[in-house]
C-alpha cells in the first residue's frame, strides 16, 4: 500500500462513487479499485465506509443495484447512476469545485 | 421517490432475503481481495488475513450498511411487540383484567356509538337532508301545531325562501287501503301527499316518477306510488308495476312510482317508526276552492334554497304569519310560524337520552381506563429494576417510553378487538329491545365509522393509560432504583394510584346516582295507574271496505253483529269497540260548545278529545263510570244525542256543579248532546302523559264517516292466541272482506309505552354495576399494593405488639380514606351533573335523597369489601419471615 494516503473529507465519498459510476454501472469492489486507482493512490476507500455509502445513496435514488455477472461469472451487484444521481452528482461537483476554489484562494492570499 | 419506497418497504418484509444480498455482495468483495493479494504473491493463507483486515470487521460494515435502511423505527416496534406480546402472555392474570376492563368499556362505547351513529348522526336518507325544514304553526304560547290546507297553500304561493314546499295528512294512518283484487282481503297503510313531497325530499324513485301537480286536485287524484315493500311483498316486486291499475277501497288506482328501499319519513322519532310502514302514498288532493283554515291537519316541509340560511328563511315566515294574521284573524291571530329542521326534529325526543347514555358510556371507559393504568402501575413498580438496567445498558429515556407506549398501545387494541366482538354482542342482543322511537337505530351495521371510531378510541385510551407508568418510570432514577430493593416506596406511585383510585369512585358514584334516579323514575312510571284495565285485554283493529260500510250506521250494525257473536265464545267475558284506544298512538281532537255559556273569545276554543265507542267499551277495557250512565245498544242515531264526558273534561268546564244533563255542542253537528256519564281518566298517550279532557260518544252518533278502522277490545280469560282466533272466526263468519290486523295485548302496548325509559334505564343500571365493579377492582388494586409495600412494617407493628385489629383498622382506614373522598368528589359531581337528566326524570327529583343516600352506601359497602381481602393479608404477616427476607 502507498504510504501516502489521505482520509477523506466528510461528504466527498458520495460524490467520488458518483462521478465514478459516470462512467457506467459497476460493483463495490471496483469502485474502491478506481478511486484507488485514479487518484493516484492518494485516496484510499475502505469497506466500513464504501458499504454503508452505497446503500444510502441507493435509500435516497441517487444510484440503482441491480445483480449481475462479473469476470469468471461471478454473481456481483452492480450500481449505476439513476436521473436523479445524475442531477446529484452535477449538484455536488458544482458544489465541491466552487468550495475548494475558495479554500485555494484564501490558501494563496495568506 | 417511488424506487425508495420499494426499498424500504423490501427491507421491511424481505428482511431475509436483503442481509443474504448484503453477505454475498461483501463475501465478492472479499474474495477478489483476495485474489489481488494472491496476485501479488502472497501465500492463501496471509492473502486471506490480509484481506480481512483491511475489511475492518465484516459485522460493522454490515450494521453501518443496514442503519441507512431507514427501517430502525418500524423494526424497534416489532421488536418492543414482540416483547410487549411475550409479557402479556406471561402475566396472564394482568392481560386478562386488563383485556377484560379496556374491552367492556370500548365495547359499550362502540355498542352506543353504533346505536347514536344510526339514530343521531346518519344523515337521512335525501338528498342534502340538512336544508330540508318542517313548518308549524306556532300557538300564542309557544306550542306548535299542524298547519291549515289553507294557511300551508298560502305559505306555499308566498315563500321566497324555499325551493320546494310540500304537505302530509298529519294522521299517519288516517288514509289506510283495503287492497282489492286479491285472495285474501289486506291492508294497505298509507299516508297522503301533495305532489311536490317526494321532490321536495329529494327521492330518487326505483320505479316510475314522483306525482305531477295535476294529480294532486281532486277528481285527478286515482294514482298511487308504492313502498318498496309494499311492491316486493304484495305486488310480487313486479318490474312493470307502473301504469297498471291497483283496486283500493274498491276503486282503481293506477301505480306510477316505487319508492327506493331505503326511503323513510317522519316528522318526529316515533312518527318515523309509524311512516316508515307505509305500504302506498297518494295524492292530497286538496280542493282549492274549500281550504279550510281551521282544520289543523297536516306536516308541511320544505327545503331551503341554496345559500337561504334558516334564520333568514324563518325572518321571511314571520313577516307571512304577521300578514295572514292580519288578513284572517279569526283563524291566524297570534299563530306564528316555527322552521325547525326536520333532522332535529326527528332526533329531539331521543337526543337527550342517548347524550346521557353516551356520556355515562364515557365516564365508564374513564374507570376502564384508570383502572388499566393502575394494573399498569404495579407492572410498572415491578418492573423498575429491569427498566433501571437498560437505562443503565444506555437505553435513552425516549427509547424507553417507546417501548412503555408501543406496550400500552399494544394492550389497548387487544382491549379494542376484544371491545369490537362484545360490541357486535351487545347490538345483536340490543337490536331487539330497542324501542320505537329508536326505528332508525333497526339501521345499525358495521360500518367504517364505527370501525373508525373503535381505532380512535382503543388509541387514545391506549395513550391516556399509559402516561401513568410512562411519568412514574420518567421519574426514576436509574441509580437508585438499582440499589434500592424492588419493594420500596417510589415517589410519584402512591399518589397517583390514590389519585385514580378517588377518581373511580366518584365517576362510579355519578353512575350509581344517575342509575339509582332512572331505576326510581322508571319504578314510579310503571305503579301509574293509567286509568284502564291490561291484564287479559287483546286489541285487534278491523278494517272495513267503505264501499260495504259507507256510514257509521252501517258499520254500528257490523260492531253489534260482531259483539252479538263473541259474546257467546268460550273464554270472551266481553269486548266493545273504541276508534281511538289508549296507547294505540292514534289520537284526535275535536272543539265544542257549552250550552247556555257566552261566546269564547275569537281565536279559542274548548277542546277534548274526541273518542267514538261502542256499548261495553267501558267494562270491557275497566274504565270506571263514575257518575250516571254509560252507553247502551239503544244510544242510536234516533235516539236522543248523548255524550259521556271524562272526569279532567267535568273538572275543567264544570268545575262547580254537576256536568250531568247539561248539553253541549260539536261544530258541524246541530243536534245538542246531553251529558249522561262521566267515566275515570285514562292516560291515552301512555303512562308519562297527562290526562286529558276527554268525550266519548256513541258511534251511531258520530256523524262523520272516520269510523271506518274501529278498534276491537276484548277482555278473555284464555291465552291471547286463542282469543285472537276467537275473534278472526267470528269477523271472517260475519264478512270475509274485512280485514283483522294489529292483533295486541293491552300490555304489549303499555310495555311498548314505556319501551324508551326502558331501554335507558337498563343500559345505565348495566353501566352503573360495571363501574361499580370496575371501581372496586381499582380500589383493591391500590389497597394491594399498600399492604405489599408496608409488609414489612405490619410485620415490625406486629411484633412489637399490635393486634392483627389494629392492623385491619390500619388498612381498612386508609380505604375509607379514600373512598370517603372518592364519595365526596362524586356527590358533587352529580349535583352538578343531575340537572341535565331533569327531562328524563319521572315522578322523581334530580336531588331525590333516597337515591343520594343509597348510591354512596352501596359504593362504600362494596369498596370495602374489595379492600378488606388485602387488609385481612397485612394481619397475616408473619413479622419473622419478614424481617429475615431482608
Amino acid at each position: 500500500m502507498k504510504n501516502k494516503q489521505t482520509d477523506l473529507l466528510q461528504g466527498t465519498l458520495d460524490l467520488l462513487v458518483l462521478k465514478t459510476l459516470q462512467s457506467g454501472p459497476t460493483h463495490g469492489w471496483d469502485i474502491a479499485q478506481r478511486i484507488e486507482q485514479v487518484s493516484r493512490g492518494i485516496l484510499s476507500v475502505g469497506q466500513g465506509s464504501l458499504y454503508p455509502a452505497l446503500h444510502r445513496l441507493e435509500a435516497q435514488g441517487w444510484i440503482a443495484a441491480e445483480w449481475g455477472a462479473s469476470d469468471n461469472n461471478r454473481r456481483a451487484k452492480f450500481y449505476k447512476l439513476t436521473a436523479a444521481g445524475r442531477k446529484q452528482l452535477a449538484a455536488e461537483t458544482e458544489t465541491w469545485e466552487r468550495f475548494t476554489g475558495a479554500v485555494k484562494l484564501i490558501l494563496k492570499t495568506t | 421517490m417511488l424506487n425508495r419506497l420499494k426499498l424500504r418497504l423490501r427491507a421491511l418484509f424481505h428482511k431475509t432475503e436483503m442481509e443474504q444480498e448484503l453477505d454475498e455482495e461483501l463475501r465478492f468483495h472479499l474474495e477478489k481481495e483476495i485474489e489481488q493479494n494472491l496476485a501479488r504473491g502472497m501465500n492463501p493463507e496471509e492473502a486471506r488475513s490480509a484481506a480481512l483486515r483491511s475489511f475492518g470487521g465484516m459485522e460493522r460494515v454490515k450494521e453501518a450498511s443496514r442503519d441507512v435502511r431507514g427501517v430502525r423505527l418500524v423494526e424497534e416496534l416489532w421488536q418492543d411487540l414482540r416483547y410487549g406480546g411475550r409479557m402479556l402472555l406471561k402475566h396472564k392474570g394482568f392481560t386478562l383484567v386488563a383485556v377484560l376492563s379496556l374491552a367492556l368499556g370500548i365495547g359499550a362505547n362502540t355498542a352506543l356509538f353504533s346505536v347514536c351513529n344510526a339514530v343521531l348522526f346518519k344523515p337521512l336518507p335525501y338528498a342534502e337532508p340538512d336544508r330540508i325544514v318542517v313548518l308549524s304553526e306556532r300557538m300564542s304560547d309557544g306550542k306548535l301545531s299542524e298547519v291549515a290546507p289553507a294557511n300551508f297553500v298560502d305559505w306555499r304561493n308566498v315563500s321566497r325562501s324555499f325551493s320546494g314546499m310540500a304537505a302530509v295528512r298529519a294522521s299517519s294512518f288516517a288514509s289506510s287501503f283495503i287492497l282489492g283484487g286479491q285472495s285474501e282481503a289486506s291492508r294497505l297503510v298509507g299516508g297522503d301527499v301533495s305532489s311536490s313531497f317526494f321532490s321536495a325530499l329529494g327521492v330518487r324513485f326505483m320505479l316510475g316518477r314522483n306525482f305531477l301537480p295535476d294529480e294532486d286536485l281532486p277528481g285527478h287524484d286515482r294514482v298511487a306510488i308504492l313502498s318498496y315493500a309494499a311492491w316486493s311483498e304484495r305486488f310480487g316486486a313486479d318490474r312493470d308495476i307502473v301504469s297498471k291499475t291497483i283496486t283500493l277501497n274498491d276503486k282503481a288506482y293506477t301505480v306510477v312510482g316505487v319508492l327506493p328501499a331505503d326511503f323513510q319519513f317522519g316528522t318526529t322519532a316515533a312518527d318515523f317508526e309509524a311512516r316508515s310502514q307505509a305500504d302506498i302514498w297518494v295524492p292530497l288532493a286538496l280542493d282549492p276552492q274549500k281550504l279550510q283554515r281551521g282544520a289543523h291537519m297536516l306536516h308541511v316541509i320544505a327545503r331551503l334554497k341554496p345559500g337561504v340560511k334558516l334564520a333568514q328563511a324563518q325572518a321571511e315566515l314571520d313577516v307571512m304569519a304577521a300578514n295572514l294574521a292580519q288578513q284572517y284573524p279569526e283563524n291566524n291571530k297570534d299563530r306564528g310560524i316555527a322552521a325547525v329542521p326536520l333532522t332535529d326534529q326527528v332526533t329531539g325526543s331521543v337526543r337527550v337520552a342517548l347524550e346521557t347514555l353516551l356520556g355515562a358510556v364515557g365516564l365508564l371507559l374513564l374507570i376502564a381506563c384508570a383502572n388499566v393504568a393502575n394494573l399498569l402501575l404495579s407492572r410498572a413498580a415491578a418492573r423498575q429494576k429491569e427498566m433501571a438496567v437498560r437505562i443503565a445498558l444506555g437505553a435513552s429515556r425516549g427509547r424507553l417510553a417507546q417501548q412503555l407506549l408501543t406496550e400500552s398501545l399494544f394492550l389497548a387494541g387487544l382491549g379494542g378487538i376484544a371491545g369490537f366482538v362484545l360490541a357486535l354482542a351487545a347490538i345483536a342482543a340490543l337490536t331487539p329491545q330497542l324501542p320505537a322511537d329508536l326505528s332508525r337505530a333497526a339501521g345499525i351495521a358495521v360500518d367504517l365509522r364505527m370501525l373508525i371510531f373503535t381505532a380512535v378510541i382503543s388509541l387514545v385510551t391506549g395513550i391516556l393509560f399509559g402516561l401513568g407508568p410512562l411519568f412514574a418510570t420518567w421519574r426514576e432514577n436509574a441509580g437508585e432504583s438499582l440499589k434500592q430493593n424492588n419493594r420500596s416506596a417510589t415517589g410519584i406511585q402512591t399518589p397517583l394510584r390514590s389519585g385514580l383510585a378517588v377518581a373511580q369512585i366518584a365517576i362510579a358514584i355519578i353512575l350509581l346516582i344517575g342509575a339509582g334516579l332512572m331505576v326510581k323514575s322508571f319504578w314510579a312510571l310503571m305503579h301509574v295507574a293509567p286509568g284502564f284495565r291490561s291484564e287479559n285485554i287483546l286489541t285487534a283493529r278491523l278494517s272495513l271496505p267503505r264501499s260495504r260500510y259507507p256510514d257509521n250506521r252501517r258499520i254500528a250494525a257490523l260492531e253489534r253483529e260482531v259483539l252479538e257473536s263473541l259474546r257467546g265464545r268460550p273464554g270472551v267475558q266481553s269486548a266493545g269497540f273504541a276508534t281511538y284506544v289508549p296507547l294505540s298512538g292514534s289520537d284526535n281532537d275535536w272543539s265544542f260548545l257549552i250550552e247556555g255559556r257566552p261566546p269564547l273569545p275569537v281565536g279559542t276554543f274548548n277542546v277534548a278529545k274526541y273518542r267514538p265507542v261502542s256499548a261495553g267499551y267501558f267494562e270491557t277495557i275497566g274504565i270506571p263510570l263514575l257518575r250516571g250512565r254509560s252507553f247502551t245498544s239503544a244510544d242510536t242515531a234516533e235516539a236522543p244525542w248523548v255524550v259521556v264526558i271524562n272526569d279532567s273534561m267535568a273538572r275543567e268546564y264544570w268545575p262547580s256543579e254537576n256536568p250531568i244533563g247539561r248539553r253541549l255542542q260539536i261544530p258541524g253537528w246541530p243536534a245538542w248532546r246531553s251529558v249522561i256519564g262521566v267515566v275515570g281518566d285514562v292516560l291515552h298517550e301512555g303512562p308519562d302523559s297527562a290526562a286529558k279532557a276527554e268525550m266519548y260518544l256513541p258511534v251511531e252518533q258520530a256523524l262523520m264517516n272516520i269510523e271506518s278502522n274501529p278498534t276491537i277490545v276484548v277482555r278473555a280469560e284464555i291465552a291471547p292466541g286463542a282469543a285472537a282466533g276467537e275473534l278472526r272466526g267470528a269477523v271472517s263468519a260475519i264478512d270475509p272482506a274485512i280485514a283483522v290486523d294489529r292483533i295486541e295485548t293491552m300490555q304489549q302496548l303499555l310495555s311498548g309505552s314505556v319501551a324508551q325509559p326502558r331501554f335507558r334505564t337498563m343500559i345505565l343500571v348495566a353501566f352503573s354495576l360495571l363501574a361499580l365493579v370496575m371501581a372496586s377492582i381499582g380500589i383493591y388494586g391500590v389497597m394491594n399494593y399498600l399492604v405489599i409495600q408496608r409488609t414489612r412494617e405490619f410485620g415490625i407493628r406486629l411484633s412489637l405488639g399490635a393486634t392483627p385489629t389494629d392492623v385491619l383498622r390500619l388498612v381498612l382506614g386508609r380505604a375509607a380514606v379514600l373512598i370517603g373522598a372518592g364519595t365526596l368528589f362524586g356527590l358533587l359531581g352529580s349535583v352538578l351533573l343531575v340537572r341535565l337528566i331533569t327531562k328524563l326524570l319521572f315522578g322523581t327529583a334530580p336531588l331525590d335523597p333516597l337515591t343520594f343516600a343509597a348510591a354512596p352506601v352501596l359504593l362504600a359497602a362494596v369498596a370495602l369489601a374489595a379492600s378488606y381481602i388485602p387488609a385481612r393479608r397485612a394481619t397475616k404477616v408473619d413479622p419473622m419471615i419478614v424481617l429475615r427476607s431482608e
